[in-house]
């Protein structure tokens, strides 16, 4: 997804342009590497990241790494949708509830993930269940909200006719509020998954426990700087395929469906 | 005993940090079988009235009798159809006429077996698979209706339905209703401010006075179908109604929560009264996109 997509009809396409973009700034990169005015352990080369990545991906250590974090990452995910969207829901449909807990859930969304590192080490210890804790909580909050701005704007049409035809309870909610929510709360899972990658990846590298974040800091810890490039690399791969693949597909079928585009 | 009967319904409503009664006590009989349209000067209170009938608001005073028992709840047994049809945007055509099959545990093979009859009755199997975006305003009030018969309620409720349809789809509309009344022998409530459409549809029309509303006159309509609108003897009877809505149009003058020139040209069915509808919704629309 580029900065600058635009809804107009003509697209021009600026494939080439990205192409040189990007082999000119390796090959700059390689240049300023080879010109010897930093040391290589300080600024390595393309060449050496490029190794250390198919090295990285021969011994399956940046695999292994990869499939942590993403096994974390996952799970975490996962509880933050199912408590995100559960909370939303009765914030929305229940004001008590909104002004009480609602009003808590604003304040803890502005905690950035990487904050709660150190209840995870204490109540968890060093273990998965910490990291996951982690990712769960800083992603959560955003769900909530977006599913509470969803719920709220569904048309009232649409619960009135639900409930004249006899949907009540658990039925409305899979039945109505959720689907007619769903364009919000998918921004809502977007946003979730930004904190959670950001988060399984700082949490990772403070509690020093497998992961890409882990790796990272393994890095650091050896002056190994083609490899922190390295795996920067890969997460940055990571979350922009998960977004122009996964979020991105998700968006236009709902949208289509929807007839909004 | 009345199918449903309104007994004193009074209703309020908060405007501007005043109270405003909308509803003054509404009385009204409805047989099995009779087809009731209810016509009164915009913002009179008619929909809302319906509203109650249908359980989605509870009046402030008086009860609803459905089959004798007080109504405290919504509930298929009185489905309503809405303005602009409310339908769901997430499901197809056929999901959305069989929603209300699903939610009351009826098993697939039985719901698409009943949802097919009804596509089949309002023209809609071509369209079963399309999503609601995908429609003219016509079709999707034709999804509305069958989405509301296949629940075969005693009672259908149908808040100006027709509204928001230019001319031609709603004449055809018109005759429809009328077969699938004569088919089906559904009670239906039926509200608009379109003296047209309640001459051509009713077996009785109500009129309702202006704010709070009562029911002013019941006039039985029993011209013999299919009528169309533009029959001479059904204009005379247009005319009779009108006289009964003009002194209520003129007293909502400057009352009225939306201008009294809309509530004077929609109560006569001109054409002035149709163009600004609608220049309305090109408004609306043009917002959306």
């Amino acid at each position: 997804m580029s900065l600058s997509a635009s809804p107009s009809s003509k697209k021009r396409s600026y494939a080439p342009h990205k192409i040189a973009f990007y082999i000119g700034l390796v090959a700059v990169w390689q240049l300023v590497a080879m010109s010897g005015v930093w040391p290589s352990n300080i600024f390595p080369s393309p060449y050496e990241v490029g190794e250390d990545l198919v090295y990285g991906a021969l011994d399956g250590s940046l695999l292994h790494g990869f499939a942590t974090s993403m096994w974390r990452l996952a799970v975490g995910l996962s509880i933050s949708i199912a408590g995100g969207v559960a909370l939303g829901i009765v914030m929305a449909r229940r004001e008590a509830f909104n002004q009480t807990v609602g009003s808590l859930v604003l304040g803890l969304q502005s905690i950035p993930s990487i904050a709660w590192v150190p209840l995870g080490i204490l109540w968890f210890g060093l273990t998965d269940a910490g990291i996951i804790f982690v990712i769960a909580i800083g992603a959560v909050f955003a769900v909530t909200i977006n599913t509470y701005t969803g719920v709220k704007n569904i048309q009232p049409h649409y619960i009135e006719a639900a409930r004249n035809m006899g949907a009540t309870g658990g039925r409305l909610i899979t039945d109505v509020l959720i689907p007619a929510a769903f364009p919000y709360m998918i921004s809502g899972f977007k946003q979730g998954w930004a904190f959670a990658w950001r988060g399984v990846i700082g949490a990772e590298l403070l509690f020093s426990y497998l992961g890409l974040g882990y790796m990272l800091y393994v890095g650091r810890s050896l002056n190994d700087i083609s490899q922190i490039i390295a795996v920067m690399l890969v997460i940055m791969a990571t979350g922009l395929a998960v977004d122009a693949v996964l979020f991105k597909k998700l968006e236009l079928k709902v949208m289509s469906r929807w007839g909004l585009r | 005993m009345a199918k449903l009967e309104a007994r004193g319904i009074t209703k309020y409503f908060e405007h501007e940090s005043h109270r405003l009664q909308a509803l003054g006590g509404v009385n009204l009989k409805v047989e099995s079988g009779d087809f009731v349209c209810l016509v009164g000067p915009s913002g009179c209170g008619k929909s809302t009235f319906l509203r109650i009938v249908a359980g989605l608001e509870k009046p402030d005073g008086g009860q609803i009798l459905f089959d004798g028992r007080p109504v405290t709840e919504t509930g298929p047994t009185r489905i309503m159809v809405f303005q602009e049809g409310a339908l769901f945007p997430w499901l197809t055509v056929r999901d959305n006429v069989e929603f209300g099959l699903k939610v009351s545990g009826i098993p697939r093979e039985k719901r698409a077996e009943v949802s097919e009859r009804y596509l089949d009755m309002m023209q809609l199997t071509k369209f079963a698979g399309s999503y609601t975006h995908q429609l003219s305003t016509g079709m999707k009030q034709r999804v509305a209706i069958a989405r509301a018969l296949v629940m075969d309620p005693d009672v259908l409720l149908m808040d100006e339905p027709f509204a928001a349809l230019d001319a031609q789809t709603k004449d055809l509309l018109l005759v429809e209703t009328q077969l699938i009344w004569a088919r089906t022998k559904k009670t239906i409530m039926f509200v608009t401010h379109n003296v047209a459409e309640a001459a051509v549809l009713g077996t009785k029309v109500a009129v309702f006075s202006n704010r709070p509303s009562v029911v002013k006159r019941e006039i039985p309509n029993d011209f013999p179908r299919p009528r169309v609108p533009d029959d001479k003897d059904l204009i005379d009877f247009q005319h009779e109604i009108l006289q009964e809505l003009r002194p209520e149009v003129r007293k909502g003058g400057g009352a009225g929560a939306s201008g009294a020139s809309k509530d004077d040209a929609d109560a006569e069915g001109t054409v002035a009264g149709e163009e600004e509808k609608k220049k309305k919704k090109k408004k609306k629309k043009g917002g959306t996109q």
